[in-house]
């Protein structure tokens, strides 16, 4: 069956997730993985969508246009055969916490250190906190560390960085534990 | 003895309240043997409670002395418990969990620190101990599914900390 990522992002208000949703149900679309979530003041939804009777982008005509008459942003990408499914990811994740001043390039620079490690990030958020006069900036992320990668050499990789940035890095294993 | 098949949500036995077992003969027994087999089949299991094999009896087996985070720690090694019962809780963790009926799915859950746990052995001796860390966790998952509860109803967050990856 034909997959869609269905991206819909506008200023947040209760209602959202019910407005879009009816019009999927209606439609007779499945909701196969999604992720939803504030970010500043717009929700932002990402779906992977499936219906047997919409082999096309354009079969959705006009089904979303109530959407963006009420100020939501509707992109609906078509994924290649087999984009619906998860890659089987190995290795063991790890969370790394980076935080301190803002300034540019912070996410850059973190993220630069793994993909030129071909280390895979599967989850990453950041979030500006503090005062306006003093900004700190938070990011999260989760990795995925390949075998013979431990949390101490992703520590050696950051270390150089934390100097370089001024920022606080942590590093630690991420245990999930199946009982 | 013998390796059962885990039985996978939505198999509606995950989700009943357990009965108690009064009964020390040898069905009791073997329903432990059965756990532990199943458990040590199971190569990454540290717990498998009876309903995940299709005995809705208040059961469980617990091991974290073999595994990657359990042995570190503080335990009892191999645990066989009937009717147990927490009844001392303190202190909080947050661990993500996964289950063996639950594939390919995790979420970061709070469990207690330490518990205190009265059961009884295979014997029928009623045991009392107190667990602590990684061991006190699998005690109050698996215990959990006595009373038809899953780590899924006890998934305390979900921005920054819920995720869908199971770790092999």
């Amino acid at each position: 069956m034909q997959h869609f990522a269905l991206t819909i992002i506008g200023r947040d208000h209760p209602g959202i997730v019910s407005q879009v949703t009816e019009i999927l149900y209606k439609l007779g679309c499945n909701i196969a993985d999604s992720s939803c979530s504030i970010l500043g003041g717009q929700f932002s939804m990402i779906l992977i969508i499936s219906n047997p009777e919409i082999s096309c982008k354009e079969d959705f005509g006009d089904s979303f246009a109530a959407l963006e008459e009420s100020n939501l942003s509707v992109y609906i990408r078509t994924l290649k055969p087999g984009g619906e499914l998860r890659p089987e990811l190995e290795g063991d994740l790890c969370m790394i916490s980076v935080y301190g001043a803002d300034q540019p390039g912070i996410v850059y620079q973190v993220a630069k250190e793994l993909g030129d490690r071909k280390i895979n990030i599967t989850d990453l958020n950041t979030k500006l906190i503090g005062e306006k006069n003093r900004p700190v900036y938070v990011m999260m992320i989760e990795a995925l560390l390949p075998e013979g990668i431990e949390i101490e050499t992703v520590e050696g990789w950051m270390a150089e960085l934390k100097q370089r940035l001024q920022v606080d890095i942590s590093v630690r294993s991420l245990l999930a534990v199946e009982l | 003895m013998a390796i059962k098949e885990v039985l996978l949500y939505p198999d509606s036995r995950l989700k009943e309240i357990c009965a108690r077992i009064d009964e020390f003969d040898d069905s009791a027994g073997k329903l432990l043997q059965d756990l532990v087999d199943t458990m040590l089949a199971a190569g990454h299991s540290v717990g498998v409670a009876a309903p995940q094999i299709g005995a809705v009896r208040r059961a469980v087996v617990v091991d974290v002395s073999n595994s990657k985070l359990g042995k570190k720690q503080k335990n009892h090694g191999l645990l066989q418990m009937i009717n147990p019962e927490i009844i001392e809780k303190s202190g909080d963790q947050v661990v993500r969990e996964g289950c063996m009926s639950v594939p390919d799915y995790t979420g970061n859950v709070n469990r207690a620190e330490r518990i205190v746990v009265q059961f009884s052995d295979p014997q029928g001796n009623l045991q009392v101990i107190s667990a602590e860390g990684f061991e006190a966790i699998a005690i109050q998952h698996e215990l959990d599914h006595l009373d038809g509860l899953l780590f899924l109803d006890r998934v305390s967050s979900l921005k920054t900390d819920l995720y869908r990856r199971k770790q092999k």
